[in-house]
């Protein structure tokens, strides 16, 4: 009976004590013990007379506890709690300086986690999200036109029908980028300058740093030509020369007057070196495939990017079937073919830049920053776990004194809250010095390839993210401190002596930390080692050929004077032999890749063999070839190599590579025999395929690996036939140069410039640069996962370790009594490993879905295969296992060896 | 706690249950139910303030420096539970007899307005 009461009356006053919390916490501190005292005493005085008065009490107990409990919030606060506030923190600060080591040691693991928190988030930030600096710079936007996955300019025609027809935009320009050599033939310079709209710089509300922008007769049909330089082309070509303005320079060997110099960082609508207006009729005189341009716009107020593409989908759909009905027969067809695939993009400046993916790397990397942040705030959650461990005798003195529980929480809160702040503002200095590092690191070695809008540092959304993350940082270890201080049950401390009392709940939260751990490092690691690799790959990426003094380009050959085949043959001709005997050039070798062993593009036949299974028609990298294969290292291995015999009409020939003959000649000779091609055309896919005629073997030459570089489809199987005899539209030129590249380059432009005036020069691209520059950036890139990651492997191995040691350390007791009991040695060993085993295979098997998420994401946009992948993961985990093995390993061993009697006693 | 008011005549009027507070323990400490009860006697039943109007006024007592809360012990020998008492200050004990002053000269008042009977001589 009288233990139904007790329980009764223990109900009630677990419910009144609820009720309590009406009161603000200040109030509750000091009177919400009296009063539940108070309310037991009227509710056993209420039960005593009868039901009744019970529910009579229960009943205006309620309303009055709640109603007062609101009046005292709404009530202006106590002078006193704002002191008390500072009591907390004074007292805390000084529990802090009495252990220097711990606080060091916190707020390093802090500072780390915290400042590659806001060191990511403030690089994606600036590089993904931020509006562009100019005037309105967000809604701003770029307006591409995407062909099935890719992206490409607009035709001019299809322009001038959306800029007409559109509502949404304010503004419409155009730009497009072009090379021009700058000065006369003995002193070129080629330079990458944007055609645009003259209006331009009028839209972005730019101010010239010297001179004058673009006015509209600059544009005028017949008007003398100008230029705006931007600073860089300045500082690099002119000296700085402060009297550059109203000369005359030549560009492109035309007398073009120099109007003005742009200030340093501006470079809209891309990093440019120059700005050159576009004449004002192009847009409107331009007729279908003569003209093609990006566009730039801004939105109108109130309008949104989703808004406008809706409206300017409309209106390019409606311009292209425009285009389709006034073109015919095969012109028509492809217009109709892409129109199924193409469609409008209406995006900002960073989202065109790092296109369709961009939100993904930002979650990805904010994810994986976010999860050293978790793995710092576990090993500080440890940490303070084991100094309340430390401390649970005097807290619990402290409540049985009758200091209340919120009280006790609100001073280790404070603790948190110092590490935290302290932690937070050296963790905003680290990531301020990062984000200048990789700035200056950028304008070093990348000046004139990255957006203007690419300059980091610690701007307002990097101190708000700091701020985020310390709160939320300040909150998760707010969240593990108070639960420790409201779970001790101080009457069993004070019985017991020890800090055994809540040790199941702390055990659970140990082994919980642990799995996180474990999944958090394994994914993390896992990572780690997918990026380094990419980026060995990409540092020693092999092109297949000797790249040294190699320049690269293509050239097209479009519009009506190159509608005839030989019109075409004759020119990629003179432009093999003209370039050849340049004076700075040394090889040249003109190339269209038509077919590719990862496609039916590079399916042939071979004659007398038979093919038994049709869809299994074997495939090499096929491309037509004019001029020295030498330069790209080939050599002559038997037969012949391409002359004058295999011109347009010339006998259908082949030439096969050494890999070719080893597949498919092996133990015969291949000089003689016949190789039909499936699909030998040199227009685009949209073409119908052109069946192939039987070409004779003429020649084997030496391997050259083709195909994508890193990618796993490389291969030497190569089929090669004479340029002249496909005469396609565009083709590469290769050629080296003897060691000035400028003057390389150089030589072309005027080859081109001799034989065709009209044909657009090109961007010439080294492969030295190419390479030096990826180079740079993956190993860059790496070194910084590195540091990212090293410090993440860190904290996983200490913190591991700690967890681990802390856990087992608890458990000093329970081992001796084991001991004492008769388990061996041994057999305590293999319980506490067992049981590290089942928190490592948890932790493993959460973060397999994770990782598995990662190896896609990773053989999507990088060369990595399934092999290499679970290659990596083994490496992990085995990693993981020994690190958790050993970390329980050490403490248990430490454990076993305390004396038993020393064991049994300790607390 | 630091009282804010130490000369009972600047303390601001008392509220009737912050008085009958004061009255109740000038007559020694008193646990919150027995200050409870004893109002409720005092007043034959006409005055019986909930547990959070009291414990409100009790908190701007203590911080009015007019009561303090004093050691906790059992309200009966033969009882375990220990209770939270509280004892009038030598302030409460100034403020409640200037505030009882101030009643009775409201009814001395009142008598010559012949609002009351005069009682005794």
């Amino acid at each position: 009976m009288t233990g139904s009461v007790d329980r009764t009356e223990q109900r009630l006053r677990s419910a009144y004590r609820m009720l309590l919390r009406s009161y603000p916490a200040h109030f509750r501190d000091l009177y919400a013990l009296d009063m539940e005292e108070t309310f037991v005493d009227q509710l056993r005085q209420a039960r005593r007379e009868g039901i009744l008065a019970l529910l009579l009490l229960l009943l205006t107990s309620t309303a009055d506890t709640v109603t007062n409990g609101w009046h005292e919030r709404l009530a202006p606060q106590p002078k006193g709690s704002a002191m008390f506030h500072w009591m907390d923190v004074r007292y805390a600060m000084r529990l802090l300086r009495r252990s220097p080591m711990f606080s060091l040691l916190t707020v390093m693991v802090l500072s780390g986690g915290l400042g590659l928190a806001i060191f990511t988030f403030s690089f994606l930030h600036t590089a993904i999200l931020k509006p562009i600096p100019v005037s309105d710079g967000d809604r701003v936007v770029s307006i591409r036109q995407e062909v099935g996955t890719n992206s490409s300019p607009f035709d001019a025609v299809d322009i001038v029908a959306m800029r007409t027809g559109a509502r949404t935009l304010t503004d419409v320009g155009v730009y497009t980028s072009r090379i021009f050599v700058l000065g006369d033939d003995t002193h070129p310079r080629v330079i990458d300058a944007t055609v645009a709209d003259w209006s331009m710089f009028a839209f972005t509300r730019a101010r010239p740093a010297l001179g004058r922008m673009f006015k509209h007769e600059d544009a005028e049909r017949g008007a003398e030509p100008v230029i705006v330089l931007s600073q860089r082309l300045w500082r690099t070509a002119f000296g700085s020369d402060s009297g550059i303005v109203d000369r005359t320079i030549l560009l492109n060997n035309v007398r073009t007057h120099v109007i003005g110099v742009m200030p340093t960082g501006y470079g809209f609508p891309v990093a440019s070196e120059a700005w050159v207006p576009l004449a004002n009729d192009v847009m409107s005189t331009s007729r279908f495939g003569e003209n093609e341009f990006q566009v730039y716009g801004r939105l109108a107020p109130g309008v949104n990017a989703e808004r406008a593409h809706a409206e300017l989908r409309v209106l390019y759909k409606r311009a292209r079937e425009t285009d389709r009905a006034n073109a015919s027969g095969d012109v028509a067809r492809k217009i109709g073919e892409q129109n199924i695939i193409s469609d409008v993009a209406v995006e900002t400046f960073p989202m065109a830049q790092v296109g369709e993916d961009g939100p993904l790397i930002l979650t990805v990397l904010n994810i994986l920053a976010g999860l050293i942040l978790a793995l710092a705030c576990i090993n500080v959650t440890n940490l303070l776990l084991a100094r309340s461990n430390e401390r649970v005798r005097e807290t619990a003195v402290r409540l049985a004194l009758g200091a209340s529980r919120s009280r006790l929480v609100m001073q280790s809160m404070w603790e948190s809250i110092i590490l935290c702040v302290a932690g937070g503002a050296i963790a905003t200095a680290i990531a301020a010095w990062g984000l200048d590092a990789i700035n200056a690191w950028t304008k070093a070695n990348l000046e004139g390839n990255m957006a203007f809008w690419w300059v980091w540092g610690l701007d307002q959304s990097a101190v708000i993210a700091a701020g985020l993350f310390v709160t939320a940082t300040i909150a998760v270890l707010g969240v593990v401190v108070s639960g420790r201080a409201t779970s001790l049950q101080f009457v069993a401390v004070l019985k017991d002596g020890s800090a055994r009392s809540g040790s199941r709940r702390e055990g659970r939260v140990v082994r919980t930390l642990v799995v996180t751990q474990v999944a958090t490092v394994s994914v993390l690691m896992f990572f780690g080692v997918l990026a380094g690799i990419v980026a060995y790959r990409v540092a020693n990426i092999d092109v297949g050929f000797d790249t040294r003094r190699v320049m690269t380009t293509v050239v097209g050959l479009e519009g009506d004077p190159y509608a005839k085949p030989e019109l075409r043959a004759t020119m990629w001709t003179n432009v093999q032999r003209m370039l050849s005997v340049a004076p700075a050039v040394n090889h040249v070798l003109l190339r269209r890749t038509i077919g590719a062993l990862t496609d039916e593009s590079g399916e042939f036949e071979l004659k007398d063999q038979a093919v038994s299974d049709k869809t299994t028609k074997p495939r090499a990298y096929i491309q037509a070839l004019e001029g020295d294969v030498s330069t790209l290292g080939v050599t002559l291995h038997s037969g012949r190599l391409f002359d004058s015999r295999d011109a347009q009409g010339g006998a259908p020939v082949v030439i096969v590579s050494q890999a070719f003959v080893d597949k498919y000649f092996a133990g015969v000779a291949p000089l003689g025999r016949q190789i039909k091609i499936a699909r030998e055309s040199a227009e685009s896919s949209t073409d119908a395929p052109v069946a192939g005629q039987w070409r004779t073997v003429v020649g084997v030459t030496s391997n050259l690996v083709l195909g994508v570089p890193l990618s796993p489809t490389r291969s030497a199987i190569a089929l090669f036939i004479p340029l002249p005899q496909l005469n396609p539209r565009d083709a590469e030129i290769l050629y080296t140069h003897r060691g000035d590249e400028a003057a390389g380059q150089v030589a072309l432009y005027n080859t081109l410039r001799t034989l065709d005036p009209k044909i657009l020069p090109p961007d010439i691209r080294s492969y030295d640069d190419v390479l030096q520059k990826t180079s740079l950036i993956a190993i860059s890139t790496a070194k910084l996962f590195a540091v990212c990651f090293a410090f993440a492997l860190l904290l996983a191995v200490s913190g591991t370790y700690g967890l681990m040691a802390r856990n087992i350390g608890q458990r000093t007791r329970e081992i001796g009594v084991r001991r004492a009991l008769g388990a061996t040695d041994a057999t305590v060993i293999r319980l506490l490993l067992g049981q590290g085993g089942r928190q490592l295979g948890i932790g493993v098997v959460i973060s397999l879905p994770l990782m598995a998420l990662v190896g896609l994401g990773f053989s999507k946009f990088f060369p990595i295969g399934a092999l290499t992948a679970l290659a990596s993961a083994l490496m992990v985990g085995t990693s993981i296992v020994a690190v958790v093995l050993l970390a329980t390993w050490i403490p248990t061993r430490r454990a076993v060896a305390i004396e038993l009697r020393d064991a049994l006693w300790k607390e | 706690m630091t009282p804010s008011v130490v000369s009972p005549e600047a303390h601001p009027p008392l509220r009737p249950v912050e008085f009958e507070i004061l009255l109740t323990l000038a007559n020694g400490e008193r646990h919150g139910y027995a200050i409870l009860q004893e109002i409720a006697e005092r007043s034959r039943g006409e005055l019986q303030p909930e547990t959070g109007t009291m414990y409100r006024a009790l908190r701007r007592l203590v911080e009015g420096g007019l009561v303090r809360p004093a050691a906790r012990k059992t309200a009966r020998e033969d009882d375990d539970e220990r209770r939270r008492y509280y004892a009038i200050t030598a302030l409460g004990a100034r403020v409640a007899t200037a505030e009882a002053d101030r009643m009775a000269r409201l009814v001395a008042t009142a008598r010559l307005a012949r609002l009351l009977p005069h009682t005794g001589s």
